[in-house]
Formats: structure tokens, C-alpha cells, sequence
């Protein structure tokens, strides 16, 4: 578990301020903001590399304000790997890891264990970069701190790491908090989404209420997706084929069923069937009085709870079956459809419009 | 672009702009020379350039690096025989005397005791720290060495001259009288032998030795005559020996010196009344007239001078 | 339509006088750059070639030179490992930790390289001559600092630390803390991350430094002639020779000073790239 109480901290030109926030353990946090935000900050101070200047720092129940990195049993993966270039990949992985047998495993999970043998300035930017997460887990923290570690990372790769990632954290139920900078990047939205802004929390809470009801425009803008669903997802078709034998540069996109009360949308991606999130901008959300008979595979009916004007836009919310959808439509289209209060229309969007992370 | 080349360009340059004088002066007589200089500056518009430093260093300079002074001022008459004639300077004039004391301060072991009648005891022994100039590197070294040999004499104490040598060891040997003065101002050295010019513009207090052997006496250079030490000759590998002379500083202009007029205008005012008495409270002890040695000196000086 | 062939025509060879300027650049700066270098290297070949011959062959029979050649080496020697043993701290410090002061610590490690030599002696003298306390101290205990080796390493590391704490402080710069900071949730503390990561990493600039640090201690001179005289370092050795017997006599010392220094820096190269294979 993660907890921050009012903490300070400052780093070279970046700085926290009064940081709040609880991030239960085995939980997934997610950390999102702009650049300069202070992320990175985050994670250091957390880590104890950055020393708060006030401000209490508890994990897993304990304390740990004042402890130094080396006793807050923790592991962090930045965006570059930093795998120690004076020591072979091997001497990597094993650097601080239980057992060697520990680090074998995880090793051999994430696909590195070829690797063992070679010089660190041999190996491909993502090659490092699995060597650096095996490197981290190989210790067994009970807390995982992630710099958006995928964000430098081939397609290929960094599904492949998200995927044996998740797979691990499901297993073993460390706390983890993601930095991002774009949800899309993040893989999993998790449990707690916190928006840092300038050094400050600006927004904590679910994902749903973070992006649904953002605190202020800034964050709106600043996520750009107001339809955020918790729910399960799982693959319509049989299990992908193995990630290893698609080209280079491409992901298997294969249909997807995702149910969030009463509805199921259609989605394509990269899925384990599992609780995820599935993510619809408002402005690929299109309305209409009938269903229409055209490619859009989601097709709901349901009644306008709610029509808020936005700049350009309108934003309008559709209570299907209970579950609401927040379509964007030009002021033009809600004067054709004549859109009110009450009204029954059909929302609808295409199954590429659905992101699942 | 050799920097010898660069310094002669400096030099062209400057003269081109005004009369220059480059003078070779001795360390202990540059902080008493100083007014001279800036005065005769003043009047005639001739730029003086002075370079201090000690005498062996100035006699290197002209013979091995072939820089030509207008004047060369130099505390050890001696170096001209030795070095400089005749291929550089044709006569040198003696013009100020000094002697050799021992010089002291107030945080000197013994200061509140020593005198003139016990500093030789005092001296020997192994709880004070003396010091003295390598007889190799400097003339100082060595007439302090054939001070202590009249010293011997004086007192009549056999193997007195070795015992003191011995008790101023190598270690607190310093290769010129600045550098051994910087010594005891700072503490690190109790007595040195020195000059008594330096002893006196560093504010030493010092023991004033009798004139039987302090080398300061011209009537007494028969008796500093008996005394010799050898030294390092002037190349490696020979030795020379050296007598005891009467110490007298020693001036001359090489024969070719880029300015040799301007120079003499600055010798004669050297020797003008009010010179000689600023000098001389200036802990210089001017000599009335100066001893022309050699052929070739400048009316200025020849006239009036004793031979 | 009719094309306007005159439009072909005035477009001129846009890239052409860009090359040629370029390569008149490139001239420029090569022979600025030879110009440079033979300025440095001129007077040291020169020095070599008038008295590298003399010296050398002058080894065998004058025992003053390979005495003083000796020393040079130990007290430098000497100096230089003191300097990394307490130099390496403040350098890491003044890296990594921004600290109150940290510009005024970093400046006053710079100073000795503005104080003129013989002055720099000076200051020595009085903070460790007898007649200090400090100084005073050490000699009661028999530990005489003026007139011996230990003045020689004490004005050596005075005059060529800053040297040594200005480059390894870029050194430790160039390790990225990041390696640290992984290092450190990894289990290991300050002390054990220092040690295996920074210092390996580090390394190479570390004993560069070290080498521009000794090199700067062979050559001091006005320092040292204050402080010690007797017994005779290299560069004092080549200036009484100078003084006593002329050039003749002093550019064979410090041309077989030259050489001799050449070997522990050759040495440090030739370990270098070995260690880069």
C-alpha cells in the first residue's frame, strides 16, 4: 500500500506540494499529468531518492518518511532502462535479486533469459528495457514504480511486457503506481487515477470519476475522454495467436466483448479476459433517432438525461439502460434532431472507437 | 613564435614610443631603488623598466639567453669578473658596501640573550634553527662560509667554522637571501646569515659581527684574503675557490646595451647628494665615490671615482 | 499553354556556394587547429631533442638527477593519491548533492589555482611552518614540514588538487544519478551503490584525472622552492643548474623530466584502451 500525507518535496526546478493520496495495497495506481508535471518527482520521492521536506510517506503500513531507498522494499523501472553498462545482463537481473533462481524466473517470464550472456550494449532498446523489469522484480518489492516504461518501446514489445506485467501483478499483488502521461499509454487504467498538475494533486479517485467528471476544463481537455466504463473484457474469437509470430511492427487486433451493466460493446484489441476499462471519446459517440444500418457494431437506445454546451460542441448524455453515454455533436445536429431533455435516441459508435486498457 | 622574439618585439615597440631604460637589479636593492627610479622617471620621460631578481639569475639572463640590459645593478661585484667580462662589459664599478650579520626576530629562540660576544655559542647549538644560501647557488652562500672560517680565527676556536656549518644545514638552505628572509619572517627559521641590507629592510633585528670578519671592511681586504672555500665552478663536474673580498655591490653598463646614453644619465644622478642620502636611509651603504674597475667606464662615473 | 522556358533557365545551382563555403570553414579551422597544436608541442619536442640525448646518457654518472628524478616521482606520487583519497568525497558531493554553500565549497577548491606559485609557498609556510600552530604541533611530534618531503607533497597537493576535484567532479557528473537511484531500491546503500556502480562508471575519468593531477605536481616549482629547497626536486634541480651552469646544463634535466614523465601517462593510455576492448 501506498500513502502520502501532505507531502513536500523538491527536486532541481520540479517540486511537490502538499501531495495527498492513498493507493490501497495490491492496487494499481496510475499517476497521470503533463510534462513537468512532476511525475517523475513522484516516483523518486516515493522511492526515497528525493527527500520531502515535510509530509508523511507510508507503505505497506509502515512509516518510511525517513528510510532510504534500500529499506522500502520497493522496485522503480524509468523510461530508459539503466541497466548497469559495466555488468553483463546476468549480473543485471541478479543485482539485488533474492536468489538466483528468483531472478531466473522472472527472467524467463519476461522472455530475457537468452539474454543472460550478452553485453548490456548489445541488446535492443526493448530487450534493456525487459531486463530492467525483470531486474526490479527479481527483488520481490512489494511495491513496483513505473516511469512510463513502455512508452519507448516497439508495438511488439510493449504489449508483450504489458501483457506478462499484468500477468505477474495479478499473481502476486504488489502495489503498483504507473506514471503516464497519456491514459491511452498506460495499459491499465487501475484502480485509483491521480492527475498531477505543476506539483499538485489536482483530481484523485476511480478512473470513471476522474474522466467522467473531471475537476476542471484544463483536465477535461488535458484527458480528452469523457465515457470511461469498468467492466470485464474478454476475446470473442479463440486465444491469439502467439504475440511472437506477428510481423515486427503490427499487434494483433482481435474482436472483443466488453460488458459494463447491462450492455456489451464490441471492441478490437490485445485482451486477457479480465476486469479492464473501456475508454470512448465523446465525439466518436453519434446520435440518431433510429439505428442506423450502417458498419457502427454498437448501437444503443436509450433517453437524454442531460445536454451541456462546450465551445464548439454540446455534450450530450444518454442514459442507456442505465449505463450513461456522453456523446459530443455539433449545435447544428441537436437543432436537426430537435435533442431535449427526455428524448429517445439511438447512441452508437464503432468497435474501433472502444479503447480497453 | 620563441618568446624571446615577442619580448624583443615588446621592447621595440616600446622604445619606438619613448626612451626605455631595462635595468637588472638586484632583489635587495629594488624596494631601495624604487624612488630613485620613479624620480628619474619623472624628469627625463625615459620609461624604466626594472627587473629584479637575484645576481646569478641576471648574469644567466644576458650570457645564456642573450638579453641585453641598459644596466645591470647586481649586490655581488663579483659576478662581473666572474661571468660577464669581458665578452659582455668591459669595466664594473663597486658602489655601495655591506657586511654579513646574523639576523633574528622577536620569536627567534635566545632573542631577549644573543649578542655580539656570544652568538656563536648560541648558534651551534641544537635547539635553534639556522639557516643559510646554498655557497652554490648565490655569492652570499659562500662568503657566509668564509665568514665563519674568520670567525674561527677570530675567537680561536678550532672547528668552530664547521660546527656552525653543520648546525645550518642542507634543509635550511635556500638558493637566494629573499627566499631564506621569507624563512624567518615566517618563523620556520630562528637565525640566518645575511646580508645586512636585507637584514635591515625586512626589520630583522640582527648581531652586528666584528669587522675582522663580517667581510664589510675595504681596508681589511689583506685579512679577508686568507680565507677560501671551494664552490661549485661555472661548469659541472669543476670547482673553483674563492677568497674573501670585501662585499661591495656592483654596477656596469654592457657593452651593448640598446640604451646606453639614457643609462648614464641615470648613473650620473645615482651618485648626486640627494640620491646617495635617500639610499642610505634606505639601509643601502653608498660608497661616496665609486671604484671603477676596468677600461671602457663612462665619464659620468670616472670622474671624481678613485681607482 | 506556352511554357516560360526562362524559368528553367534563372534557378540557380542552389547548393553550390554553401559547399564552397563550407570547405574554406573547414580550412580555416584545420589550420587553427595545427597552428594550436604545434604551439604546444613545438617547445616540448625542441626541449626534447636539445637536451633528451645529453640527459638520458647523463643518467648513469650524475647520482644528483636520479636522486632528484626519484623524488620528484615519490613526492608526486604521494601527492596524488592524498589527493584522490580526500579529493574523491568533495568531488562526489559537489556532483550529486546540492547543498547550502555548494558554490562557495566549489570556489574555494578553485583558489589555489589563482594564488602565483610563490606565493602559494608562502601560505603554506605560515599554516605549516614551525612558526604556526598547527605547524608547531608537528614539529614538536618531529614531523618537520620546511626542508623536507613532506614540504615538497604538501605544496605539490596544494597547488594540483583543484585540478584533480574540477575534473572528477565531471566525471562523477557524467554518471547519470539515475543508475544510483536504481542501485539504491535495489538493496544497496550509499556506500555500496558508490562502490559498485558509481566508482566502476566513474573510473575512466577518475583516472584521468588523477594523471592530470600528477602531472601538475611534476612540474610545480615555485611552491615548492619556498617550502624545500634541499632536497632538490626536478624543476628545482633544472633551475639551480640553470642559475649555476647555464642552459646547457638545465634543458637535459628537464628534457629527461619530459621523457621519464612520459611513461606514466603512455602507461595510463595503453590501460585505458585495454580496458575499453
Amino acid at each position: 500500500m501506498i500513502s502520502l500525507q501532505l507531502v513536500n518535496a523538491k527536486a532541481g526546478s520540479f517540486h511537490l506540494t502538499d501531495v495527498t493520496f492513498d493507493v490501497p495495497q495490491g492496487s494499481y495506481g496510475v499517476v497521470i499529468g503533463p510534462a513537468g508535471s512532476g511525475k517523475t518527482t513522484l516516483l523518486e520521492t516515493v522511492a526515497g531518492v528525493v527527500k520531502t521536506t515535510s509530509g508523511r510517506i507510508m507503505l505497506g503500513g509502515e512509516d518510511l518518511t525517513a528510510a532510504p531507498p534500500e529499506r522500502r522494499r520497493l522496485g522503480i523501472v524509468y523510461q530508459h532502462a539503466f541497466l548497469f553498462p559495466h555488468l553483463s545482463v546476468q549480473q543485471n537481473v541478479e543485482y539485488g535479486a533474492l536468489s538466483e533462481s528468483i531472478a531466473a524466473d522472472v527472467a524467463e517470464r519476461f522472455g530475457v533469459m537468452d539474454l543472460y550472456e550478452r553485453p548490456v550494449a548489445s541488446l535492443s532498446g526493448g530487450e534493456r528495457q525487459l531486463v530492467a523489469i525483470a531486474r526490479s522484480l527479481a527483488r520481490r518489492p512489494e511495491v513496483l514504480l513505473l516511469d512510463e516504461p513502455f512508452s519507448a518501446l516497439d508495438p511488439r514489445t510493449r504489449t508483450f511486457a504489458r501483457r506478462q506485467l499484468r500477468a505477474l501483478y495479478y499473481e502476486r499483488r504488489f502495489t503498483v503506481l504507473q506514471v503516464t502521461h497519456d491514459f491511452t499509454e498506460a495499459g491499465l487504467l487501475g484502480d485509483v487515477a491521480i492527475m498531477l498538475d505543476k506539483g499538485r494533486v489536482v483530481q484523485k479517485g476511480t478512473p470513471e470519476d476522474v474522466f467522467r467528471k473531471p475537476a476542471s476544463p484544463y483536465i477535461a481537455d488535458f484527458l480528452g475522454a469523457e465515457n470511461v466504463f469498468a467492466g470485464s473484457a474478454r476475446p470473442i474469437k479463440a486465444e491469439p495467436p502467439d504475440w511472437l509470430e506477428t510481423a515486427e511492427d503490427q499487434v494483433t487486433e482481435m474482436p472483443v466483448a466488453f460488458t459494463t451493466g447491462a450492455l456489451t460493446f464490441y471492441a478490437l484489441g490485445d485482451v486477457v479476459s479480465g476486469p479492464a476499462h473501456a475508454v470512448i471519446r465523446a465525439e466518436e459517440v453519434s446520435l440518431s433517432a433510429e439505428p442506423s444500418t450502417s458498419s457502427m457494431q454498437n448501437q444503443f437506445r436509450g433517453r437524454i438525461t442531460e445536454i451541456v454546451p462546450a465551445g464548439a460542441l454540446t455534450k450530450i448524455t444518454v442514459d442507456a439502460s442505465g449505463t450513461p453515454i456522453v456523446s459530443a455533436v455539433t449545435a447544428r445536429s441537436v437543432r436537426e434532431l430537435s435533442l431535449g431533455i427526455g428524448k429517445e435516441v439511438v447512441a452508437g459508435f464503432k468497435a474501433t472507437a472502444v479503447h480497453i486498457c | 613564435m620563441a618568446p624571446r622574439k615577442a619580448a624583443g618585439f615588446l621592447f621595440l615597440m616600446l622604445a619606438a614610443l619613448a626612451d626605455t631604460l631595462v635595468i637588472f637589479i638586484a632583489a635587495s636593492l629594488t624596494k631601495p631603488m624604487q624612488p630613485a627610479l620613479d624620480t628619474f622617471s619623472a624628469r627625463t620621460g625615459i620609461v624604466v623598466l626594472r627587473e629584479s631578481g637575484g645576481s646569478l639569475e641576471h648574469a644567466r639572463k644576458v650570457t645564456e639567453l642573450q638579453r641585453i640590459p641598459d644596466l645591470l645593478l647586481l649586490a655581488d661585484a663579483d659576478v662581473f669578473p666572474r661571468l660577464l667580462s669581458p665578452r659582455y662589459t668591459t669595466w664594473f664599478a663597486e658602489f655601495a658596501r655591506n657586511r654579513m650579520v646574523v639576523a633574528y626576530t622577536a620569536k627567534s629562540k635566545h632573542a631577549s640573550d644573543i649578542t655580539s660576544a656570544n652568538w656563536y655559542e648560541l648558534l651551534r647549538g641544537k635547539d635553534v634553527e639556522v639557516g643559510r644560501t646554498d655557497p652554490d647557488a648565490a655569492p652570499v652562500g659562500y662568503r657566509t662560509v668564509l665568514m665563519l672560517q674568520l670567525a674561527e680565527r677570530h675567537y680561536r676556536r678550532p672547528g668552530l667554522a664547521k660546527a656552525l656549518e653543520e648546525n645550518a644545514p642542507k634543509r635550511n638552505m635556500r638558493a637566494n637571501a629573499a627566499e631564506l628572509a621569507a624563512l624567518l619572517a615566517a618563523g620556520e627559521l630562528d637565525y640566518i646569515y645575511e646580508y645586512q641590507s636585507v637584514a635591515e629592510s625586512n626589520g630583522f633585528r640582527f648581531v652586528r659581527l666584528p669587522g675582522e670578519i663580517d667581510l664589510g671592511d675595504p681596508n681589511r681586504a689583506a685579512a679577508y684574503h686568507d680565507v677560501a672555500t671551494t664552490v661549485r665552478g661555472s661548469s659541472p663536474g669543476t670547482s673553483m675557490t674563492v677568497r674573501g673580498e670585501p662585499i661591495l655591490y656592483g654596477m656596469s653598463i654592457p657593452t651593448a646595451a640598446p640604451h646606453a646614453a639614457a643609462a648614464r644619465r641615470f648613473l650620473e644622478y645615482l651618485m648626486t647628494p640627494d640620491v646617495l642620502r635617500q639610499l642610505r636611509a634606505a639601509h643601502v651603504d653608498m660608497l661616496d665615490h665609486a671604484i671603477v674597475v676596468g677600461p671602457g667606464a663612462p665619464p659620468e662615473l670616472t670622474r671624481g671615482a678613485r681607482r | 499553354m506556352e511554357l516560360d522556358a526562362s524559368v528553367l533557365e534563372t534557378t540557380p545551382p542552389a547548393r553550390q556556394p554553401s559547399a564552397v563555403l563550407r570547405a574554406a570553414i573547414a580550412v580555416v579551422v584545420a589550420l587553427i587547429a595545427s597552428v594550436f597544436l604545434l604551439f604546444v608541442l613545438a617547445p616540448v619536442v625542441g626541449l626534447v631533442a636539445a637536451g633528451g640525448g645529453r640527459g638520458l646518457s647523463s643518467l648513469a654518472r650524475d647520482g644528483e638527477l636520479r636522486a632528484s628524478l626519484a623524488l620528484t616521482a615519490l613526492t608526486a606520487t604521494i601527492a596524488t593519491l592524498l589527493g584522490v583519497v580526500g579529493g574523491t568525497p568533495i568531488a562526489y558531493l559537489l556532483a550529486r548533492r546540492d547543498f547550502r554553500g555548494r558554490s562557495i565549497v566549489a570556489a574555494a577548491m578553485e583558489l589555489p589555482l589563482v594564488i602565483p606559485h610563490p606565493v602559494a609557498g608562502i601560505a603554506l609556510l605560515l599554516v605549516l611552518g614551525r612558526g604556526s600552530p598547527m605547524g608547531g604541533a608537528l614539529y614538536a611530534a618531529g614531523l618537520r614540514v620546511a626542508g623536507s618531503a613532506t614540504g615538497i607533497v604538501c605544496a605539490m597537493l596544494f597547488v594540483s588538487a583543484p585540478l584533480y576535484v574540477s575534473a572528477a567532479r565531471e566525471a562523477f557528473a557524467q554518471v547519470d544519478a539515475r543508475y544510483e537511484s536504481v542501485a539504491r531500491t535495489l538493496g544497496d546503500d550509499v556506500w555500496r551503490a558508490f562502490r559498485r556502480i558509481t566508482l566502476p562508471l566513474a573510473a575512466r575519468g577518475l583516472t584521468a584525472a588523477a594523471v592530470v593531477m600528477w602531472a601538475r605536481a611534476v612540474s610545480e616549482f615555485g611552491a615548492i622552492v619556498i617550502l624545500t629547497y634541499n632536497p632538490k626536486v626536478a624543476s628545482v634541480l633544472s633551475y639551480d643548474r640553470f642559475t649555476s651552469f647555464g642552459l646547457s646544463e638545465a634543458l637535459p634535466v628537464a628534457a629527461v623530466l619530459v621523457l621519464f614523465a612520459l611513461v606514466p601517462l603512455a602507461a595510463l593510455r595503453a590501460l585505458r584502451r585495454e580496458r575499453r576492448a
